[in-house]
């Protein structure tokens, strides 16, 4: 009667959070794509794609990517061999356990009738092989140690409601001829836990059974130009599909700058983690939003995530969505004016252009809003700046930076830099010309060497420096500039 | 026989396949092995002008990894080449920066000494190679064929760092165009830069500098824009492309990266060279190789 009662309650849970999910997947949106679209048109279109999807060119690719990707996993073996065994052994196991074991009713006792007795050997085999990938885990884990694999909170759910699963049901068959009663506790405590772990399913990294898969095949029939409404819907489900496997991470181009700055969110696997709670909620502290601007742009778009990711999730095109709705927030993300940029403006025709814009000019105004030009010039007479010698300073003064004291302001730097060429009013359009800036920094006037536009439209193409008659290191002190700059202005605190 | 570890950068594997298909095909022609590192990552290049120690840092340990397979490195990419060239320089001028570098590496058992050296593919091909040995290979030289060099500033500049080659009158890209047959033109914009810095931050001045120097091509009577970076690539083959709508340019010079032009004068195949790859077309290149064979065909 208990039994039967715990049954029902587990799968309502598991039916509400079936449907609370699938659900968050019409009803959020990472970034830019379905702005203002009603859950219910997202429905509509998700069905008509899915009605498109019967053909046989379509059919031929599914049913492909079903045997090789799904049942197969050619994406983990590809990557990791390990990695592929152990998820072969928990895959394979836990799927025999489930149709011959858990639903034994359904399954079993109509095949074998009365000879339902004889699969217990073959049940404590796939234990025995489920407990040995849940070791190979543990030991890619904690002994192997595989570089920049994290383990949050939900992997470590994940393998212990197995190993709980299992330990009990192996112990339960052992106690099973030597003592009824021990055999009757251990079958309550194996019972809960697995109730639990489907009641507790939709919410957990569990959930990836379904979501992968489906991510996998989404993926397999969907490009850029596919409709914006189901790009949206799959983007918040491919945020289920994620494992936490880490193999993004490991192969992230820009790993070494989360290793040093210390900010996890730089790393695929981590912000995937940001991204599902952000969907849900976001209301977030301005640190954790400058961190998470930091993290999401620090990325040179290399697509090596996209191509390694075993659940075959598209993070490129994730990663474009999240940014741009990331650098709308404020404070600005003051990356925006380093060449992590680039892709962005490739991609600049994908953006409404006002709101392409609008990120750019916000960064542009908070790092060049130091210093008023236009009134200074004329006026306002320069005062030497008493933090002089604190500039000089954070400007490191290593031999190339000291150099700017040989600047006798021949302006050939000016002559040369493509930039000032390329306007008729150079000084009106970019506040500054090179020399005035390195002349800036040898009076230490620091809002005045940081804030002009033409340092923010530096190429770094270094002409100024290559004809410096003085050897002056006109495009590091440029850099190390932009640096200070960035340093003073940054919310996310770089070291 | 030559052996490298190949460094391809970021921005190749994700748009400038071609670029690494091509110099593939070439170098397997000329005797090059490459040896693969998947370990290689950014070469610190988008974080030079933001956080300088990171730059070093991830230059450095790619610079480590090379040294680890003992061999030295060629670079495709003009940007992660003057990076990498930058960040070696930087800490073999210092030697606490050395020290810390050192620290950080040895998270991963690997350390930072100078002794791989790094080179760009052109460097290779001219000076490791030589002209000599790629003039025997070529077999179906180009007649007629007008051709642009553009040298890529952080390949050439700061020269004292980079030492590619003189960086006010250059000519090794120049001499491997020209042993392919195609004539190499004078062109007063071919140092300057081509505005790929600026994309995503200042478009229209990153495309007023690429259409200056795509008019300075056209008006020294170039067919082609030559190039051996991905940037400049993508900056005169994607960036060309949408300024051809854009800015509505009354002419268009497509852009071929080297490896894909040598590649033609040896007699490499279209698929192998990647020529379909490029956003704008550049199939009429082979229109300049069949005249030379028909030529021979009616001697």
């Amino acid at each position: 009667m208990l039994y039967t009662f715990m049954v029902y309650i587990a799968l309502s849970v598991f039916a509400i959070g079936l449907i609370y999910s699938l659900s968050s997947w019409f009803r959020f949106n990472v970034g830019i794509n379905a702005d203002g679209m009603t859950p219910w048109a997202r429905i509509r279109a998700a069905i008509k794609g899915i009605v498109g999807l019967f053909n046989k060119e379509k059919l031929t690719v599914l049913g492909k990517v079903f045997v090789f990707d799904i049942l197969l996993q050619n994406h983990i073996q590809k990557q990791d061999r390990l990695r592929w065994i152990m998820h072969m052994l928990i895959f394979s196991a836990f799927m025999f356990l489930f149709i011959f074991h858990a639903l034994d009713q359904i399954i079993v006792t109509p095949i074998f009738d009365r000879f339902y007795l004889m699969m217990n050997p073959w049940l404590i085999i796939a234990g025995l092989i489920l407990l040995t990938g849940l070791s190979i885990s543990l030991y890619r884990r904690y002994i192997l140690k595989v570089p920049r694999l994290k383990t949050s909170g939900m992997d470590l759910y994940t393998i212990i409601i197995l190993l709980l699963i299992i330990l009990s049901g192996l112990f339960m068959e052992m106690t099973k001829i030597t003592s009824y009663e021990y055999y009757q506790k251990i079958w309550w405590v194996h019972i809960v836990v697995c109730l639990f772990g489907l009641a507790f399913l939709p919410f957990s990294k569990m959930f990836h059974m379904f979501t992968t898969p489906l991510s996998l095949l989404a993926n397999a029939v969907m490009d850029e130009n596919s409709d914006p409404a189901n790009i949206a819907t799959r983007q918040v489900m491919e945020l289920d599909a994620c494992t936490h496997c880490n193999t993004c991470s490991r192969h992230c181009s820009v790993a070494v700058a989360s290793d040093h700055l210390g900010n996890d969110t730089i790393l695929p696997s981590e912000r995937m983690i940001f991204l599902k709670e952000y969907v849900a909620n976001k209301n977030i502290s301005s640190k954790k939003l400058a961190a998470i601007g930091q993290g999401i742009y620090l990325c040179t778009n290399c697509d090596r995530c996209t191509v390694v990711c075993p659940a075959g999730i598209n993070l490129r095109e994730l990663w474009f969505s999240a940014r741009e709705e990331l650098v709308r927030n404020k404070p600005p993300v003051d990356l925006m004016l380093t060449p992590f940029s680039y892709f962005r403006g490739l991609n600049h025709r994908r953006i409404d252009q006002e709101q392409y814009d609008i990120p750019l000019e916000n960064v542009k105004s908070m790092l060049t809003s130091g210093c008023d030009f236009s009134a200074e010039m004329d006026v306002a007479p320069i005062v030497l700046n008493q933090g002089s010698h604190e500039f000089h300073e954070a400007l490191g003064l290593s031999k190339r930076i000291e150099s700017f004291t040989y600047c006798f302001s021949c302006e050939n730097c000016s002559t040369v830099c493509p930039v000032v060429t390329n306007y008729a009013a150079s000084q009106q359009s970019l506040d500054l010309l090179p020399h005035q800036i390195i002349r800036s920094v040898a009076l230490g006037l620091k809002e005045m060497a940081t804030g002009s536009k033409m340092l923010w439209n530096c190429l770094s193409c270094y002409q100024c420096q290559e004809h410096c008659p003085q050897g002056v290191k006109v495009t590091d002190i440029f850099n190390t500039l932009k640096t200070v700059s960035l340093k003073t202005t940054s919310s996310t605190g770089k070291k | 026989m030559m052996k490298y570890t190949l460094f391809v950068g970021c921005n190749i594997p994700a748009r400038v396949q071609q670029y690494e298909l091509a110099a593939r095909s070439v170098a397997v022609n000329l005797g090059i092995e490459l040896v693969e590192n998947q370990e290689f990552k950014c070469c610190g290049y988008p974080m030079q002008n933001s956080d300088n120690r990171t730059f070093i840092l991830m230059a450095a340990r790619n610079l480590a990894l090379a040294e680890k397979d003992g061999l030295d490195m060629m670079v495709l990419c003009k940007c992660c080449f003057g990076s990498l060239k930058k960040a070696a320089h930087q800490i073999q001028q210092d030697s606490k920066l050395q020290k810390e570098v050192n620290t950080f590496l040895a998270k991963e058992d690997l350390s930072y000494s100078g002794n791989a050296e790094i080179k760009h593919f052109l460097s290779i091909l001219f000076h490791d190679v030589g002209l000599t040995e790629i003039k025997k290979k070529i077999s179906t030289p180009f007649t007629d064929l007008s051709v642009a060099t553009h040298y890529g500033c952080h390949a050439l500049r700061p020269s004292d760092v980079t030492r590619f080659d003189d960086p006010v009158r250059p000519s090794l890209f120049d001499d491997l165009v020209k042993v392919t047959g195609a004539k190499s033109v004078e062109w007063p914009l071919q140092l300057e830069c081509c505005g790929a810095p600026l994309v995503g931050i200042n478009d229209t001045l990153s495309m007023d500098l690429a259409e200056k120097k795509l008019a300075d091509c056209n008006r020294a009577g170039a067919d082609y824009v030559c190039v051996g970076c991905p940037y400049c690539q993508m900056q005169f083959d994607r960036v060309q492309n949408m300024m051809v709508s854009e800015r509505e340019l009354t002419y268009e010079i497509p852009s071929i990266v080297y490896p894909q032009l040598l590649g033609l004068a040896m007699g490499l195949s279209e698929e192998s060279l990647g020529l379909k790859m490029n956003t704008m077309t550049i199939s009429n290149l082979e229109s300049y190789i069949q005249m030379e064979t028909q030529m021979e065909t009616e001697n």
